[in-house]
């Protein structure tokens, strides 16, 4: 078991997402960045997408009430288990009573706003519609179907390996897969169904301008603000599915970027899509910073998405030969 | 495993001769070999004495793998144990990137860190010393 000991709201337990069931009208959800979820459960020789604790406002503090491997992954939160400083992107094994703080996000070489806490065996919430994610809107799935608070005892999984979690890190991607364009945050998007419908200038401004992520941005979807995009003509649509990516432009011209707890349906017109593949960019880009949209085609997001594979492959293949030598000594 | 057992040394010259190496040294726990090309063998070299690592008077965190030494994590800017600090006997004083894998440098002893042995960066062979340390008496 881990106890949540801080008052701080938001943390929430997720997983890659529950896939496959938009057509009942219940969203994704899932960790804001699957990469980082994936990477700490690699770590700790759990599947990828075993589920783990999202940590979006810090400080926040868990007592071990059993020895647990684990792993920080997401924004380097400057973490301590007792008074022990823990590297970013590290497993460690905990002693039955130690106390595991994260801190606030450092600056450092990647500015990043979500801290994931991975355990070896996996965070045990019973599973709903095939995941572990906590569904707010629905208010099942995760722990109770809601955010964590003081007091929260979590279960954890039978860990498939005990020699797992005993001191290696990673090279997290933001360094392995950089993208930065003007020394921001750049993020891949695919034109959308009414793309058309905004002017030459909107077009333009839209992937050549920053957009700012305002304070009115969390895990259902990112309010940006920069310079307002002007439609030919104004549309009226029915609601129509729409999937976490796509961005929406609303009356005001100030873009919507929908996120993990995305609601199912929308009915505001559609400029773009953030690619899958880039979607852990933007879930990691904090409030009040700026990021820059690229414009990309099917192939290439593809390719994308091939490529984070790949970096997730690599990593699995040399974690398991690291234990296995040190299994075999 | 031992590197200089002659049927592991015949192998490995068969190996070379069919390559273009012109000088190969591998290392491992209190022991080496070096086999290097003239003419058209291979032959076995002498031991250079400065590869020995034996007799050096301080204490150095060593290279558990081969792999690139880094003084500080690739997410921050500060050394992960800057010279002058004192650690524990297991700490991390450093870090060997392997692709995206980071293993732990670690102190043998307790003990103050001296001096980095080898740039951030660079790549450090298999038991390379890293961190020379001065070890601190038990209990201080």
């Amino acid at each position: 078991m881990i106890e949540i000991l801080s008052a701080s709201a938001l943390a929430t337990v997720q997983d890659l997402g529950r896939t496959g069931a938009l057509r009942w009208g219940v969203g994704t959800s899932g960790a804001m960045d699957p990469l980082a979820l994936a990477a700490g459960n690699i770590l700790l020789g759990n599947d990828e997408g075993a589920a783990a604790v999202e940590v979006p406002v810090f400080p926040f503090q868990v007592r071990f009430a059993q020895d647990c491997a684990f792993a920080v992954t997401g924004a380097d939160v400057a973490a301590r288990l007792d008074d022990e400083p823990l590297l970013p992107w590290w497993s460690t094994l905990a002693r039955a009573g130690q106390v595991l703080q994260l801190g606030l996000p450092q600056g450092g070489t990647w500015r990043a706003s979500r801290a994931y806490l991975c355990v070896a065996g996996g965070i045990d919430v019973p599973p709903a519609l095939g995941s572990r994610s906590t569904q707010l809107r629905g208010a099942f799935g995760g722990h109770e179907g809601r955010a964590l608070r003081q007091g929260d005892s979590l279960r954890v999984g039978a860990a498939s390996d005990a020699r797992c979690g005993k001191g290696i890190g990673l090279v997290p991607p933001a360094l392995a897969l950089p993208l930065q364009l003007d020394d921001l945050p750049a993020i891949r998007v695919l034109p959308a169904a009414q793309y058309t419908n905004y002017t030459e200038a909107s077009r333009a401004t839209f992937w050549s301008e920053p957009w700012k992520i305002t304070a009115q941005s969390d895990r259902y979807g990112y309010r940006l603000s920069g310079t307002r995009l002007e439609a030919v003509s104004a549309l009226e649509m029915r609601s129509h599915g729409i999937v976490p990516g796509v961005i929406q432009v609303p009356p005001g011209g100030q873009p919507i970027v929908q996120m993990r707890d995305a609601q199912p349906s929308g009915g505001y017109p559609k400029l773009g899509t953030v690619i899958e593949a880039d979607l852990w960019r933007l879930g990691q880009a904090p409030i009040g910073g700026r990021v820059r949209f690229v414009e990309t085609n099917w192939d290439d997001a593809m390719a994308a998405l091939a490529q984070t594979r790949r970096w997730l492959d690599e990593v699995r293949r040399l974690v398991e030969l690291q234990r296995s030598q040190r299994g075999g000594r | 495993m031992t590197i200089s057992n002659s049927d592991r040394v015949r192998q490995l010259v068969d190996w070379l001769s069919e390559t273009d190496i012109a000088r190969l040294e591998l290392r491992g726990p209190g022991e080496s070999i070096c086999l290097q090309r003239e003419g058209g063998r291979i032959v076995v070299a002498p031991d250079e004495p400065a590869l020995a690592t034996e007799d050096a008077p301080s204490v150095a965190a060593t290279a558990a793998s081969v792999g690139v030494f880094l003084h500080r994590h690739p997410l921050r800017d500060a050394a992960i144990a800057e010279t002058g600090t004192a650690v524990r006997c297991g700490q991390i004083v450093g870090l060997l990137q392997i692709g995206a894998l980071l293993l732990p440098v670690t102190s043998p002893c307790d003990g103050v860190v001296a001096a980095m042995l080898l740039e951030h960066g660079a790549t450090a062979g298999y038991g390379e010393r890293l961190v020379e340390l001065h070890p601190l008496p038990a209990g201080a």
